[in-house]
């Protein structure tokens, strides 16, 4: 890609890990080895190995007594059709926006894209879902979440569109193709790429979502990942135990490191190729 | 963002011209009555594809949206089942509870420190990493890990680890003699900036693939006609790469800044918005009236979240597109 050869990589290297080591390095290896330790050692924050490993004890009791797997559950529950719906409802409309010329269609398209830069009106949004009779539901909570993060998936799947060529489209339905047919046997597959930004962008947004899970979604048994982290953390007796906190948070972020340790190169690639910034 | 504009505006004006009716559809054999038929039910099908998505938008963004710039100005509480306009006595007393203009203040200076951290360390990681090579790669993907935390997450962690006998001050402790005991998250402006900057760490593996895409888009032969000028590595950054990033910046900057206006996570695991109330953004003012039912003064909260997004963000994108350079 570049013909000059670098002259001198390992300075750069150097300074990179120099940079990571209390950037990332610090803290991470803080998080994992104090998880290991009895509550009394991990109240020293120190950085050296556990005396005593206490790693199934504290594990078991974040899974008993943080209720991890309800969280794991609705939050699986939650982010995956709420995701699917996105990225398919999204792009069906990215194409109805791309291709017409529609005033109305217009107006929609911008009103949905800048919910990427305005901030959510939680409050009236509360309003609105008890007005619905979905205050406290997951349902509520998942077409909240779609509602306000349909905005990057129209605005990245709307710009790709508009670069590719209407006559092909145009060449299907001569040839008789229904417009869902041309839609999910064209357009889907040639959005792909996009599409993967896309889902990088929501997975992240939606499983760490913690704000508006806060406000709409009040019982514990509804709980999603980032509730039940909270409120275990928020509990006295766990509040001051680093060992048990740092252990609900590990196994937190375990689903998502775990899927980027097999998918990071689709990530990076899709986020920086992808047209972030188009 | 705005860049994805560009690119899309070309083909608009053909199919423009092909709308004025006669001039093209003139060309096709078919019968003249046939097109609008056609047309029409194509426009159908278009808002169909639409209508779900619009629905949702609607709904769950914009009638909450137009909602909140009228409830703040209503007396609404959970007390009684009456919402009645109330003019600006929500502001008013919000503020003679010394609630209003400090929450804001702290959301700015929050919101400024993050930005200002994101976009520095974002954009010198960016400079540093901006080749794929295989050494980059293993760079890029471990400055990315934070991004994937959780915002609460983030917060126990640098929270612990910023504790009086945490890791930054042990490691502080070995430079100064007779050791660094400092409470940063215990003394008020310093609370803040440590609260914004775990915000910042957060993101910032984002912003840097963002100026990484923006790197590579730079076309390589401009900056070779500068080495070749005799330019040095500072005048190439400066005269050439700084001023074809600008789109990158332009979005980096805004998405960051508006970002930080609507923190609430960072800040509940660890301040909970204090000491006292120095680190209470107004997401957390506003989450302090939604918790005692004063829904009313909540929205008000929540609508100077909307003005100071509104209020920097388009002054901001048309100062820094203006400065944009046009490849």
């Amino acid at each position: 890609m570049n013909a000059r050869p670098e002259k001198r990589p390992w300075l750069r290297y150097g300074l990179l890990g120099l940079f990571a080591v209390p950037w990332i390095g610090i803290p991470l290896w803080m998080l994992l080895v104090n998880s290991f330790k009895t509550q009394g050692d991990a109240s020293v924050l120190s950085l050296g190995l556990p005396s005593h490993w206490n790693l199934v004890g504290n594990y078991r009791t974040v899974i008993d007594q943080g209720s991890y797997f309800t969280g794991l559950g609705n939050s699986l529950l939650i982010a995956i059709p709420t995701i699917l719906a996105v990225l398919l409802l999204g792009s069906m409309a990215a194409w109805s926006y791309a291709r017409s010329r529609s005033r109305s269609l217009r107006v929609a398209y911008y009103c949905t894209t800048l919910s990427i830069v305005l901030p959510p009106a939680i409050i009236p949004t509360v309003y609105v879902l008890t007005q619905l009779g979905l205050n406290g539901s997951r349902l509520g909570y998942m077409l909240t979440i779609a509602g306000t993060r349909l905005g990057v998936v129209v605005f990245l799947a709307t710009g790709f569109i508009r670069t590719l060529p209407v006559d092909f489209e145009e060449a299907a339905a001569l040839d008789g193709a229904g417009k869902w047919q041309i839609y999910r046997r064209m357009i889907l597959p040639l959005l792909a790429p996009v599409l993967v930004t896309a889902s990088v962008m929501l997975i992240i947004s939606v499983w760490n979502d913690f704000f508006f899970a806060l406000f709409l979604l009040p019982n514990t048994n509804e709980s999603t990942l980032p509730l039940t982290l909270y409120q275990f953390a928020s509990t006295s007796t766990h509040g001051v135990a680093w060992n048990l906190v740092f252990a609900h948070v590990v196994l937190s972020s375990l689903p998502l490191l775990i899927a980027y340790v097999f998918l990071q190169r689709r990530v990076l690639s899709g986020l920086t190729e992808g047209g972030v910034t188009g | 963002m705005p860049s994805l504009t560009s690119p899309a505006r070309a083909p608009r004006p053909a199919r423009g011209a092909r709308r004025g009716g006669p001039v093209g559809d003139a060309a096709l054999p078919a019968p003249g009555s046939a097109a609008p038929v056609r047309r029409r039910g194509r426009t159908v099908f278009r808002y169909a594809f639409a209508l779900p998505s619009i629905l949702l938008v609607l709904l769950f963004f914009a009638i909450p949206f137009i909602a909140n710039g009228l409830f703040a100005f209503t007396r609404w509480t959970g007390y009684s089942s009456v919402i009645t306009w109330d003019g600006l006595s929500n502001f008013r007393l919000l503020q003679q509870l010394g609630v209003l203009s400090h929450a804001t203040e702290v959301t700015a200076i929050y919101a400024v420190t993050s930005m200002l951290v994101q976009n520095v360390v974002g954009l010198a990681l960016a400079l540093a990493m901006q080749r794929t090579t295989r050494g980059n790669s293993v760079f890029r993907s471990l400055f990315f890990i934070p991004v994937l935390i959780s915002p609460l997450a983030a917060g126990y962690i640098w929270s612990a680890a910023l504790a009086t006998n945490g890791p930054v001050n042990a490691v502080i402790s070995v430079f100064v003699p007779g050791g660094f005991h400092y409470a940063w998250l215990g003394h008020n402006l310093s609370a803040l900036i440590c609260v914004a900057c775990v915000d910042a760490w957060k993101w910032t593996g984002l912003v840097t693939l963002v100026y990484i895409a923006g790197l590579n888009r730079i076309p390589e032969r401009i900056s070779e006609a500068a080495l070749l000028d005799g330019a040095g590595p500072w005048r190439r950054l400066r005269s050439v790469t700084f001023p074809l990033l600008a789109p990158a910046l332009t979005f980096n900057v805004v998405i960051t800044l508006v970002g930080a206006f609507s923190a609430l996570d960072v800040v509940f695991s660890t301040t909970g918005g204090g000491p006292g109330d120095a680190t209470a953004v107004l997401n957390v003012a506003l989450y302090n009236e939604y918790g005692q039912s004063f829904f009313g003064m909540a929205s008000s909260l929540g609508f100077v979240i909307t003005l100071l997004v509104v209020l920097t963000a388009v002054p901001l994108i048309t100062w820094l597109r203006r400065r944009e350079v046009q490849m």
